[in-house]
């Protein structure tokens, strides 16, 4: 699994890559958390706050944002953040799963407003792994 | 696609077009407001790929338009508008964007700078605590769900009928504060969740509360209808919808990503996602996104009666109370009537990073502005200034009635944090007589000056177009934010 930040002029550029969906959708979670609050997925383990996610798209990329924008918005709700995801289904267009995460109750370092489509678009790459960039609106 | 400048004609001074003819699913030029040398800065980034994308917009009237101080967004650039033919052009909440009616607001002391200098420092830490600032923090307010319902439907006249407003504020703001149309119902129950705890809370990011005085006057006519005077203290607030605009941009989004095929339509880029005004899935968002703009709306009045007690805790309970000079949205869309391919017509006007400019005689204003025109608040970065403007009648001709919002990014917040050390510009910031009260340094560095284009030149440019007259510039001395 690999996640790197990339320049954006005014928001944040993600680009994430997994040898299996599950690990893709795990670094979208992690690289988010990341962002929220400044390394607080390396370091606060166990992740006891634990919800449970369901959600259809027409593909693999819709269900990626639709997937982590929920578990954004969550976040907002919870005051928490999530750092890791047991999947119970995950299929091109189809995600059961639960999201495992600790109440947060100091503050976000980071505000972020969405997470967006644009430029999103997951494949495989030369590797045969699966990669995509996501835009996270700030 | 990569533009070039050989692609760019320019059509009159400050005016740049990319044709119709420039790629085949262009609907009307794409065109640009900016001096030379800021086209080129702009020509940087991917502002104007993102600005031929809007020319392909279904029912997109004019030209598609973005202003000098563009960035690119996701999407749609950050500073653009966008004008579809009412009823069935499209509506795409991506030309709105997440923080729903994103804007600003002017309030007037009978101060001068003079007169309260030596008591900046305390008054920066006093708007600090009273203002709830930085991100997963709420405010004093809790609303029950029909106090939710009430702020979605009512807007900022619900600040003022429970006592956190000025019943003559609403007068001074853009719609008076409340759009018609909304509807809590189309508001999903995550929204409502996430905007409970949020009235009068600024969030993050560029979002702040900032003390001015007016440096210089340019009209003094104008000026005095405002009621903006040399060395006057003024205070500055800038955020919007906070989460529940963003979910409700979040949740609809994904709805008419999902509709679009019943209407035909593709898009570039799935953040331009759009249809029809008129069918049920653009006027449940229309609505909901009135709903959001109304609680942006009450958010600023919170805002500026925590402002309102910071100002009395400071300088005495006697102290002149301070007055809304206007209230302005620069993320929002709305019907308006325009000169449409010789005649006058209603659009669906979007403005994404982009403010309304009406210029004198517009009915909304109060009458006090009428003969003057719509003011407009041009926010710079810290540390540098920010400018009152007034519309005009040329913004009609050239702009759908819109101009600059800000002074607009020019490094991203990595490579700012990297040039940046924000302990060291606090201080110097503080010897220049600037007090910054902020939750991080990380919040600093990345708001920090070198961040954004130069606020003057934009500003000066908008004003050599005749879109907007400049009345008067304002200088920060405190800055809160998250």
């Amino acid at each position: 699994m690999k996640i790197r930040y990339l320049p954006h002029t005014a928001d944040i550029r993600m680009k994430i890559e997994g040898s299996s969906l599950e690990e893709l959708f795990t670094a979208g979670v992690l690289g988010m958390g990341n962002i929220l609050r400044d390394g607080f997925c390396d370091k606060n383990g166990p992740f006891m706050l634990k919800l449970k996610i369901e959600l259809t798209a027409h593909d693999e990329t819709c269900l990626l944002i639709d997937f982590l924008s929920e578990v954004l918005s969550t976040s907002y709700a919870e005051k928490a953040i999530f750092c890791e995801v047991k999947f119970f289904e995950l299929t091109t267009k189809k995600i059961r799963a639960e999201i495992h995460g600790r109440q947060q109750t100091q503050g976000f370092d980071e505000e972020i407003k969405a997470v967006t489509y644009h430029e999103a678009d997951v494949q495989k790459n030369n590797n045969r792994d699966w990669e995509t960039l996501i835009i996270f609106d700030i | 696609m990569k533009i070039k400048k050989a692609d760019i004609h320019k059509i009159e001074d400050f005016l740049w077009e990319i044709p119709k003819a420039f790629r085949p699913n262009m609907r009307v030029p794409a065109r640009v407001l900016a001096s030379e040398p800021l086209l080129d800065a702009i020509m940087e980034d991917r502002s104007l790929v993102q600005l031929v994308n809007v020319a392909s917009l279904p029912g997109i009237k004019g030209a598609s338009l973005v202003m000098p101080d563009v960035h690119e967004g996701y999407g749609f650039p950050i500073g653009g508008v966008a004008a579809t033919l009412h009823p069935d052009g499209a509506i795409s909440p991506g030309g709105i964007g997440y923080d729903i009616n994103c804007g600003v607001r002017l309030l007037t002391s009978d101060q001068k700078i003079a007169d309260i200098k030596d008591k900046l420092e305390m008054l920066s830490k006093e708007m600090y605590a009273q203002v709830p600032s930085g991100m997963g923090k709420g405010g004093q307010i809790k609303l029950s769900t029909q106090e939710m319902d009430e702020v979605l439907l009512k807007g900022a006249e619900w600040a003022v009928e429970k006592g956190y407003g000025e019943k003559r504020d609403l007068a001074f703001m853009e719609s008076n504060g409340r759009l018609e149309n909304a509807d809590p119902s189309l508001v999903s129950d995550m929204a409502k969740k996430r905007g409970t705890d949020q009235l009068g809370t600024i969030g993050s990011g560029n979002h702040f509360v900032e003390v001015d005085y007016v440096a210089e006057i340019y009209e003094e006519t104008i000026a005095e209808a405002f009621g903006l005077s040399k060395d006057q203290v003024v205070i500055l607030i800038h955020t919007g919808s906070r989460g529940l605009g963003h979910q409700v941009a979040t949740d609809y989004i994904r709805q008419i990503i999902s509709a679009m095929p019943n209407y035909g339509i593709e898009v570039p880029d799935r953040e331009l996602a759009c249809v029809p005004f008129n069918s049920k899935e653009g006027q449940n968002y229309f609505k909901a996104m009135c709903a959001a703009a109304n609680y942006a709306w009450c958010n600023r009045e919170v805002i500026s009666w925590e402002v309102r007690n910071a100002w009395r805790n400071i300088f005495g309970p006697t102290i002149e109370p301070l007055k809304l000079m206007y209230d302005v949205a620069h993320n929002i869309a709305k019907v308006e009537t325009h000169l449409v391919d010789g005649k006058q017509a209603q659009v669906i006007v979007h403005r994404k990073g982009a403010t309304r400019a009406f210029g004198p005689g517009f009915e909304e204003l109060p009458e006090s502005y009428k003969s003057v025109g719509q003011p407009v608040i041009i926010p710079g970065s810290m540390g540098t200034c920010s400018y009152v403007l007034a519309g005009t009648t040329r913004s009609k001709e050239l702009t759908f009635g819109s101009c600059c919002h800000g002074a607009g990014r020019r490094l991203s917040r990595t490579a700012a944090k990297k040039q940046v050390n924000a302990p060291v510009l606090k201080e110097n910031l503080k010897e220049k007589g600037i007090f910054v009260e902020a939750g991080s340094f990380k919040g600093i560095a990345e708001e920090a000056p070198i961040a954004y284009k130069d606020v003057n030149m934009v500003v000066q440019t908008v004003s050599d177009s005749g879109i907007a007259r400049k009345v008067a510039k304002l200088r920060p001395v405190v800055v809160v934010k998250g």
